[in-house]
């Protein structure tokens, strides 16, 4: 995603540190400081008769929680426009993934641990849930563009979907001769289409109902009842298939891998917004009815 | 006869591309076998789909069985199209044009062309196809619906909610929507309010007032003077003097009754007042307040002072005169009665041979015990103030006289009534010995028959003055009991002086005798010893503190101030107690209850 803007690669390559361990995890530890202020605070602080959001600490640890909520939403703007140096966009990012986390303590500790069927609490899960695919996106970006690659053994995209557009017409080719049953079942094979699938398809790399696949075998049974003159173009047709189920095999790998590598930000995006929703409901109604 | 086909194909710039070729003969084969006439490439179609037969001025068309073709629009598996006007005729995805043709001609034009199928799909989208975008609704459209929502669920719905309970007052009974701003369940005393959010949040944006609270709680006193509440506050420290400089930014007035009964803190009882809230104040209360009547209180264990009980220090004439004295002074009380617990409780005294003679009727044991003449109230927190009808006469009886199987008795408590009687019972017969003075009648246990008395009676003869007299005296049936102011010369207008006992001692503290049940009553009140009615048997402090201690104490009963004493009542139980349900449970649980 990143890498698909213009960057100028020549001296960001040279020395690659990833925003995990920038500056030698300046910001990891920052964030470790401020839970322990926080916990060291939740644990010293008497307030009677249980801990919970309106007492003074409540209403601190809320306002630190609402401030950090609102400065890492602004990575979306920041992230806009690459720069480096002191307040690089890595420095940025590395302070948004190691503040976002404290925020968990902090946000946790402002709750008092008294949870319910309420607003207050639905912000709350809200921002669990942006942590979460945060989590998971920092996950899948350190495991998965290798994989990404691996997956299209050397081609481009666009040579995948030429590779497979090629086989489709060296099978409408070899089928020629088929009967009309036969060429039925080419003809499924022919239809498919890699991008078909649901989210579902996309995550999971299954596609139970493969036409391609499905033709494979029927064609490889009917091999066995063929005539001589028949068997010869089932054969041609049948090796085809078999080099369109590894195309589209290859294909939906790559979309697996692409999937999981965007899927967080499906969650992560909108749900922030959906949590700066709630969190505005839940001060509002906090003082609404005071 | 003979068919001119013209194949239409078009190139990749989308220029058309005509081949045309002339199939002799009235019979054209459709299929994609390369040997029909007309070879379709199609996977659609089978290698032998349809044959079309000129019969004179129209085409039969013949499809193979099984199949069908789409004849001018229609599907059909076997039709005819008439030469005059010509037809369509699809068969997978090309479709052969039958000109019209003039009846007679010999040649029929056929164009075949292969309607353009969506093959390139592929190519459109490139790099996108490979994204989600494709898949789920962008990113930007979900987080306004996601915001919208939850703004139209969290926010706008439950102010509506408010505004609509301002003008209507059934909206309590169903489901409000501003009860998800709730941010816990309500404490079980209020959970009655629970659907009605303003009874406390009156006004939007303004912290919850104590008005509020008096609306219903009308009768809780102060506690104190608000401006000597104020003085007799600890020091503020910086964090304090910081939440006051928000609260006072923010409008929230200091002290107000919610800093303590916290609420939404779920369906619990409210949490017992914790020890540092009254000591704070009163462990050095006399710095702050010299003036103050109050000693400085701190941990029971450790720094409360010792009680002081109110009790009857006096008279003044007829009325007691109460005084609160504490009990290091070791202050007697005047209670107008003579009254030796030591001798009633002995074991080896007549009193205790009486008991046993008695025995039966009254429940008594080998000895008197506390119980036999002290009755607990009904809350059982305290006791009844002694009665001499119910608690002494049984022993104690004033009878003098049998009349026709009746027994007659002196009238307790109106002395002038006992002159009147004695009096008219000599009057009206010879004197017999007034049974109040038969050794055998007077059934006082512990005493000797009175010597003194029997000789003066029987010296005598039984004038009435004399018994009157001899009643009043030492010895006698009143005196023995009672202080008596005796008579001006020469009249018989004995009065005995009156009697009062307070029912509570400690009125600024709480003692319930039934949460103590398990305790015999001489482990704390030391009567076996008491030898006049003067003596004071409220235990003391050190008493108390064999099984009591303060709040984090590791004696058998760890008790906080608000055991015994209640921040805005001083009458009744303190509402931890009542809130505990420890009035009448038994001690463990008491204190098992109070550990936890």
């Amino acid at each position: 995603m990143m890498a698909s803007r213009s960057i100028p690669r020549t001296d960001l390559g040279a020395s690659h540190e990833g925003f995990l361990r920038h500056r030698d995890f300046l910001w990891l530890k920052i964030a470790l400081a401020l839970s322990l202020l926080a916990l060291a605070g939740y644990a010293l602080i008497d307030v009677q008769p249980r801990h919970n959001g309106g007492s003074a600490y409540g209403y601190a640890l809320g306002t630190i929680g609402t401030f950090l909520i609102l400065w890492l939403t602004l990575l979306g703007l920041r992230k806009r426009a690459m720069t480096r140096g002191r307040w690089s966009l890595k420095a940025w990012t590395s302070a948004h993934v190691y503040l976002g986390l404290s925020l968990v303590v902090i946000a946790t500790l402002h709750t008092g641990f008294q949870f319910g069927w309420n607003v207050h609490s639905l912000a709350y899960a809200l921002m669990i849930l942006v942590v979460l695919s945060g989590l998971f996106g920092i996950v899948a970006y350190a495991r998965l563009p290798r994989q990404l690659g691996a997956s299209r053994s050397e081609m481009t995209r666009s040579q995948m979907i030429d590779a497979l557009f090629k086989l489709d017409r060296q099978l409408h080719a070899a089928a020629q001769p088929l009967g009309h049953d036969d060429t039925r079942i080419v003809r499924g094979a022919l239809d498919d289409d890699p991008f078909a699938g649901g989210l579902y398809r996309r995550l999971s790399g299954r596609y139970p109902a493969c036409r391609t696949a499905r033709a494979l075998a029927g064609l490889r049974s009917r091999l066995a009842s063929a005539t001589a003159d028949q068997a010869a173009a089932l054969e041609s047709v049948v090796g085809l298939l078999e080099r369109k189920a590894s195309a589209l095999a290859r294909i939906r790998e790559h979309l697996r891998i692409k999937a999981l590598l965007e899927i967080w930000l499906y969650v992560h995006v909108p749900v922030t917004f959906a949590l700066l929703a709630a969190l505005a409901a839940h001060i509002v109604s906090v003082f609404f009815y005071w | 006869m003979s068919f001119l086909l013209r194949t239409v194909s078009h190139s990749a710039e989308g220029r058309e591309i005509v081949r045309t070729r002339r199939v002799e003969g009235d019979r054209l084969a459709i299929g994609r076998d390369p040997a029909c006439d007309v070879h379709l490439t199609d996977l659609a179609v089978a290698l032998r789909h349809a044959a079309i037969e000129r019969l004179g001025d129209r085409l039969d068309v013949a499809v193979e069985p099984g199949l069908t073709v789409e004849l001018n629009g229609r599907k059909a598996s076997r039709g005819e199209i008439d030469l005059g006007t010509g037809g369509d005729l699809l068969i997978a995805s090309h479709v052969l044009r039958f000109m019209p043709t003039p009846a007679g001609s010999d040649e029929i034009a056929v164009s075949v062309e292969r309607i353009a199928e969506g093959e390139a799909k592929l190519d459109k989208g490139g790099e996108r196809l490979f994204t989600l975008a494709p898949v789920l609704p962008g990113k930007r459209l979900m987080a306004w619906l996601l915001a919208l929502l939850v703004l139209a669920v969290g926010l706008a719905w439950p102010i509506k909610a408010y505004y609509e309970r301002r003008e209507r007052a059934d909206t309590f009974a169903r489901f409000h929507a501003d009860q998800i701003w709730s941010s816990g369940s309500l404490s079980a005393a209020h959970s009655g309010l629970k659907d009605n959010c303003t009874a406390c949040h009156v006004k939007p944006f303004e912290a919850v007032r104590d008005t509020a609270c008096r609306t219903c709680h009308t009768s809780v006193h102060d506690h104190a003077d608000p401006f000597r509440l104020a003085r007799a506050r600890p020091d503020l420290g910086r964090w304090r003097r910081i939440e006051l400089a928000f609260k006072e930014k923010f409008g929230i007035p200091p002290g107000r009754c919610v800093e303590c009964h916290t609420e939404h803190e779920g369906k619990q009882a409210m949490p017992v007042t914790a020890q540092r809230f009254c000591a704070d104040c009163h462990g050095d209360l006399r710095k702050k307040l010299p003036d103050t009547p109050l000693p400085d209180a701190g941990d029971f264990g450790r720094s409360h002072p010792e009680f002081s009980p109110v009790l009857i220090a006096g008279w003044n004439a007829e009325r007691p005169r109460l005084r609160r004295l504490s009990l290091a002074r070791r202050p007697s009380e005047d209670s107008g009665l003579k009254f030796p617990h030591a001798l009633h409780l002995s074991s080896t005294s007549g009193v205790a041979q009486m008991a046993r003679r008695l025995g039966a009727p009254y429940g008594f044991g080998q000895a008197l015990e506390c119980k036999d003449c002290h009755d607990p109230a009904p809350d059982g927190a305290r006791f009844q103030p002694v009665d001499m009808e119910q608690d002494c006469a049984m022993c104690h009886d004033l009878a003098f006289d049998r009349s026709g199987g009746v027994t007659r008795t002196l009238r307790h408590g109106e002395p002038a009534q006992v002159v009147a009687e004695l009096r008219d019972f000599y009057r009206g017969r010879a004197a017999p010995r007034p049974s109040v003075l038969a050794p055998a009648a007077r059934r006082r246990p512990g005493d000797a028959p009175d010597l003194r008395n029997r000789i003066r009676f029987a010296r005598g003869p039984g004038s009435a003055e004399r018994a009157i007299r001899s009643v009043f005296s030492p010895g006698g049936a009143c005196f023995d009991c009672h202080q008596v102011e005796s008579a001006p010369a020469g009249s018989l207008a004995f009065r005995i002086r009156p009697v009062a006992f307070p029912v509570r001692y400690l009125h600024k503290g709480w003692f319930d005798h039934r949460a103590h049940s398990t305790q015999t009553c001489s482990s704390c009140h030391l009567a076996e010893r008491s030898k006049a009615a003067s003596d004071l048997l409220i235990p003391d402090l050190a008493s108390c503190r064999t099984c009591h201690g303060g709040e984090g104490s590791s004696k058998a009963v760890p008790s906080s101030c608000a055991m015994c004493h209640d921040y805005h009542m001083d009458a009744g139980a303190p509402s931890m107690l009542i809130r505990r349900k420890v009035r009448g449970k038994k001690r463990e649980e008491a204190v098992a209850e109070a550990r936890r």
